[in-house]
């Protein structure tokens, strides 16, 4: 008896509060506009989020883009959260890497967008092969929104400083090694570090793919061996900052070249705006910079970079998909490129008027090898999409860090990745 | 049929004073954990249709290296942090419930570590124990010692650094909680132990020992399961590395689940960890109820 | 006079030890404050410098313009007071029950509740969400109270407490007539001040660092908590940790003044005396 009591006494107490809530939530939602719900990271820090809104919002006044910001460090994840179960309260998101894509796409929470695509006449070839890269099963579910290439930054006050020249649009990796084991100099504070390579796996071992021969994902890892040993050497010899260092301290690569202890850094092009931005505030000791193209292998054309993409898709439950799609062919479409290259941010889609109003942007390098470095030859994703991209990127994750902290040789760091990752492929 | 009555009206007294905690409990995490529960045997990705998974996602286990590696780690984890992190805010307690001078600035200062924001906390820890600029190392090297271990960096110190750094953080936390059970101790059992002539020592072993036994419980088992579910701590100070020489539990639930959103295998995993908890909480449970 | 001496000795030991723990336990907040009056190059720079040769107040101006930390500030107020009110009152109550009543499934319900502590949020998120977001819970403070208020944690915490009260107290109460509910708040209550204060500075603590719930369920810019405006300083590709810290230590100060107000009740504890344990 007192068990039911207690147990129609919870049903009851549930239900009140469900329907409670339920009502509260319908009269929130009326209105005029038709309100396009924006799934974003980093509102606060990100200057262009606000722009394309305006400048959308002034062409269509009866829509309204309201953001949801999601946190960078977790977004994929939270994004994934708030989509599950078929949400419609979110209608466009924002995609931050390859393995989130490839999720998105794999728990089918995105819409394919290749009816839009033909029917309102969008041209995928301005989109340098990116769209190419993000077909699952012939369907593209996102479209390009930012196209972050790999360039290399240098301190040019510390080149003259050496009386040695620039690094130059066209080097090798032996080049670029030779470049900076000659401008490594100083001991104790005054030390100035040749080249520095953050500690994501990105800023390493993806050398090795540019050649073209090999992908991240094949399962055979050899190729990477001498990259490492480049790599491993330039940490021995005090030509880069140790990595066990670097990680145990948290060091922002930003903070080491702003405070002209690097002559040389192999950064995407995101850092672009914020050294611009940062000299500008009279925050850093660093204040004449350029960048040039990645070093490449021989017999590989110069300006071969790695790319981080980001790209808009529009969610599989929204039920606002024509509105939503709308607002996301603007802000990939060339007026939408152009306010995001305003705040100094490569944008997806790539023209000589984008580079253009980049290059001439207030702070950015005058030199004319700077200008020319924006102009990318091919650019490589970071990680081709792929079934088990995520589980493939724990592994190379793992093998990275220990290979950099000199727990595993190379050699046994290579075996490991094959190893583990065939096994992974096999499921 | 009169004591019947008496009988249903105590229970439910106790059934309303458990009720309001009950209710929003059972509601908003009960009902989500038994359906995590019944994940362990199913495949779903949160989207997808839900497909039978029978006990495949545990077997799965056995010939998961990420898995295997987390597990280990796990348990050497909590068996290097609870004993130390007990010992230790057991001792705190009773020193600082002594009165002695400036016992509130020290009481205070022992729960910074647990207040004080984690990214800060992880930071100075980092800069301190740099391997190659970090004061600590730069002493030892002082001190004459040839090889300095590479602490979070290297494979075989990274345990011990980051159980260290947890035992550190902790130990303010649970002192509070032997601090507060000190209090209900009586005097008057310390006032006859003193006319029996007892030592310091002995009246510690004799009556703050017995005395604290529900407390000492309720440490055990919130510390045990604080480690075995140990993430934040991992996270800031060595990501899991190096490799995979720190590599949790939760780690590998967060990896599976929303790296590759196999939350089955994310809940098999989990349940690992709770049939672990549980098997501790039992024996801690039944030795508690043995002492009562 | 030997004795004394020892004494003396032991005492200087002893002083040393804990004003040495001390230091170690004060470090990371003596470089938080440091590093909140850097410029974020400077942060980790080595070696270590604990006093700034020119201390940047202006981090402490910029931390409220830069995002709304005053109103994040607020609203991380609203919902710490109503959770750990909230969680003080539910779990005292049904602790009682589980340390001073007999019922059936008594044993069994506490080891559940116990047992559910040791699930990681993680594993049950994704449902829990799901199941929030059909109540029409998402995006409203009342998702964080509901997940935060009715823990296991508080009422294993009061159990605890409360089965070290001797119970003849409450036979004896139950002979003088007063039911059950009286003795809970006439006796009980009163006698478990030291726990009910362990209680309110942890459920405050946790609900005012609580980062990831608020993160999944407030979305929207005006619901958010201090602790996701703490994380909005470290964005995808800059780190501006002098603002973070400065922003950090002005989170802290809430915490500390709840745990010196307090602190006062850890000392004063139960006159249990005139009572037989």
């Amino acid at each position: 008896m007192k068990k039911i009591a207690v147990f129609v006494l919870v049903s009851l107490l549930l239900c009140t509060g469900l329907f409670a809530q339920g009502t509260k939530e319908d009269a929130t939602a009326a209105g005029g506009k038709t309100t396009i719900k924006w799934a974003v990271w980093d509102i606060a820090a990100t200057t262009y989020y606000q722009p394309l809104i305006d400048a959308y919002e002034a062409r269509n006044p009866n829509v309204k883009i309201e953001m949801l910001d999601l946190g960078s460090a977790d977004f994929m994840t939270m994004l994934q959260t708030q989509l599950s179960g078929g949400d419609s309260t979110i209608d466009v998101v924002a995609i931050k890497d390859i393995p989130g894509y490839n999720n998105l796409v794999k728990r089918n929470l995105l819409m394919s967008l290749n009816d839009k695509v033909k029917s309102e006449g969008i041209d995928l070839s301005l989109y340098g092969g990116v769209p190419e890269a993000l077909t699952v099963n012939e369907n593209l579910y996102g479209l390009p929104f930012r196209n972050d290439f790999w360039v290399v930054f240098y301190n040019k006050d510390l080149f003259d400083r050496a009386g040695v020249s620039y690094p130059t649009n066209d080097m090798t990796f032996d080049e670029y090694d030779a470049l900076a084991r000659k401008m490594t100099s100083g001991s104790g504070a005054n030390k100035v570090y040749g080249a520095h390579y953050h500690i994501w796996r990105s800023a390493v071992q993806l050398f090795g793919i540019l050649d073209g021969k090999h992908t991240i994902v094949d399962g055979e890892y050899g190729f990477l061996k001498p990259y490492y040993e480049r790599v491993l050497a330039q940490q021995r010899d005090g030509i880069v900052q140790d990595y066990a260092t670097l990680k145990t301290s948290s060091t922002h690569y930003s903070g080491v070249f702003y405070n002209n202890s690097v002559a040389m850094m192999n950064m995407g092009s995101w850092f672009i705006p914020t050294v611009i931005k940062e000299i500008a505030a009279g925050k850093t000791e660093v204040k004449n910079w350029g960048i040039v193209k990645y070093p490449h292998a021989p017999g590989v054309a110069p300006g071969t970079t790695l790319g981080t993409i980001t790209s808009l898709g529009v969610s599989n439950a929204s039920k606002k998909k024509d509105a939503a799609f709308d607002f996301v062919k603007f802000v990939c479409g060339s007026e939408g490129a152009q306010i995001v290259a305003a705040t100094g941010t490569s944008p997806a889609l790539v023209n000589d008027q984008v580079a253009n109003v980049i290059a001439s942007l207030p702070g950015f390098p005058t030199d004319p090898a700077s200008k020319e470095a924006l102009h990318t030859a091919k650019s490589y994703i970071e990680m081709p999409l792929h079934e088990k991209a995520g589980e493939i990127e724990i592994v190379l994750n793992q093998v990275h860090d220990e290979i950099m902290t000199n727990n595993i040789s190379v050699d046994a760091g290579i075996a490991k990745m094959n190893d583990q990752i065939k096994k992974i492929l096999a499921q | 049929m009169a004591s019947n009555k008496t009988a249903l009206k105590e229970q439910l007294v106790a059934y309303s004073f458990i009720a309001p905690n009950f209710i929003g409990f059972a509601v908003f995490t009960l009902v989500p954990i038994i359906f995590a529960f019944v994940l362990a045997f199913l495949h779903w990705d949160g989207a997808n249709p839900i497909r039978w998974a029978g006990l495949s996602n545990f077997i799965a286990l056995f010939d998961d290296d990420q898995f295997k590696a987390a597990l280990k780690n796990t348990i050497v984890y909590t068996g290097g942090t609870v004993p130390l992190t007990l010992v230790g805010s057991l001792l705190l307690a009773v020193i600082l419930n002594k009165k002695i001078r400036g016992r509130n600035f020290f009481r205070t200062v022992s729960f910074f570590p647990y207040v004080a924001s984690l990214v800060a906390v992880a930071a100075v820890w980092n800069m301190m124990f740099n391997p190659t600029k970090g004061p600590v190392n730069m002493m030892l090297h002082s001190l004459g010692f040839k090889n300095v271990p590479g602490w979070a960096a290297d494979r075989h110190w990274a345990m011990p650094t980051v159980i260290f750094f947890s035992v550190w953080k902790y130990v303010g936390y649970y002192m509070i909680i032997y601090l507060a059970g000190l209090q209900s101790i009586s005097a008057e059992l310390y006032e006859a132990a003193d006319l029996d002539g007892a030592n310091g020592w002995q009246k510690f072993i004799s009556i703050t020992i017995p005395q604290l036994s529900a407390t000492t419980f309720f440490v055990l088992v919130m510390l045990t399961i604080q480690c075995f579910k140990v993430y934040d701590i991992v996270y800031m100070i060595t990501q899991g590395g190096p490799g995979t020489a720190t590599l949790v539990l939760v780690y590998d639930i967060y990896n599976k689940a929303f790296i590759s959103w196999r939350l089955g295998s994310a809940s098999a995993v989990a349940m690992v960890l709770f049939l672990l908890v549980m098997t501790v909480t039992l024996i801690q449970f039944k030795g508690e109820q043995r002492l009562r | 006079m030997v004795q004394s001496h020892t004494q003396k000795l032991k005492k200087g030991i002893l002083y040393f030890l804990l004003c040495l723990s001390a230091l170690i336990m004060l470090m990371p907040f003596v470089w938080m404050i440091s590093a909140s009056l850097k410029l974020d190059k400077d942060v980790f720079g080595y070696p270590i410098v604990w006093i700034p040769s020119n201390p940047r107040w202006q981090n402490y101006r910029d931390i409220w313009t830069t995002i709304p930390l005053g109103r994040f500030i607020a609203n991380t107020t609203k919902l710490t007071i109503i959770v750990t009110f909230l969680q003080l009152l539910t779990s005292s109550f049904a602790a009682y029950a589980f340390a001073k009543l007999e019922f059936k499934g008594r044993n069994a319900l506490f080891l559940g509740y116990v047992a559910t502590i040791a699930m990681p949020w993680q594993v049950y998120m994704v449902p829990q969400f799901m199941m929030m977001r059909s109540f029409g819970l998402n995006n409203t403070h009342l998702a964080i109270i509901c997940l935060q208020a009715f823990s296991a944690f508080g009422v294993f915490l009061m159990r605890q407490f409360y089965m070290g009260v001797p119970d003849e107290l409450c036979e004896a109460a139950r002979i003088d007539g007063m039911n059950e509910y009286k003795i809970w708040a006439l006796i009980m209550l009163p006698l478990s001040k030291p726990a009910l204060s362990t209680l309110t500075i942890f459920t405050f603590v946790n609900t005012w660092n609580d980062f990831l719930g608020p993160l999944l369920y407030l979305t929207k810019m005006e619901l958010k908590t201090v602790q996701i405006g703490l994380r909005m300083f470290i964005s995808q590709y800059s780190s501006e940790y002098g603002l973070i810290m400065a922003a950090s230590v002005v989170a802290l100060v809430p915490v500390l003044i709840v745990f010196l107000a307090l602190q006062k009740f850890f000392v004063q504890g139960v006159a249990t005396s005139g009572l037989k344990g």
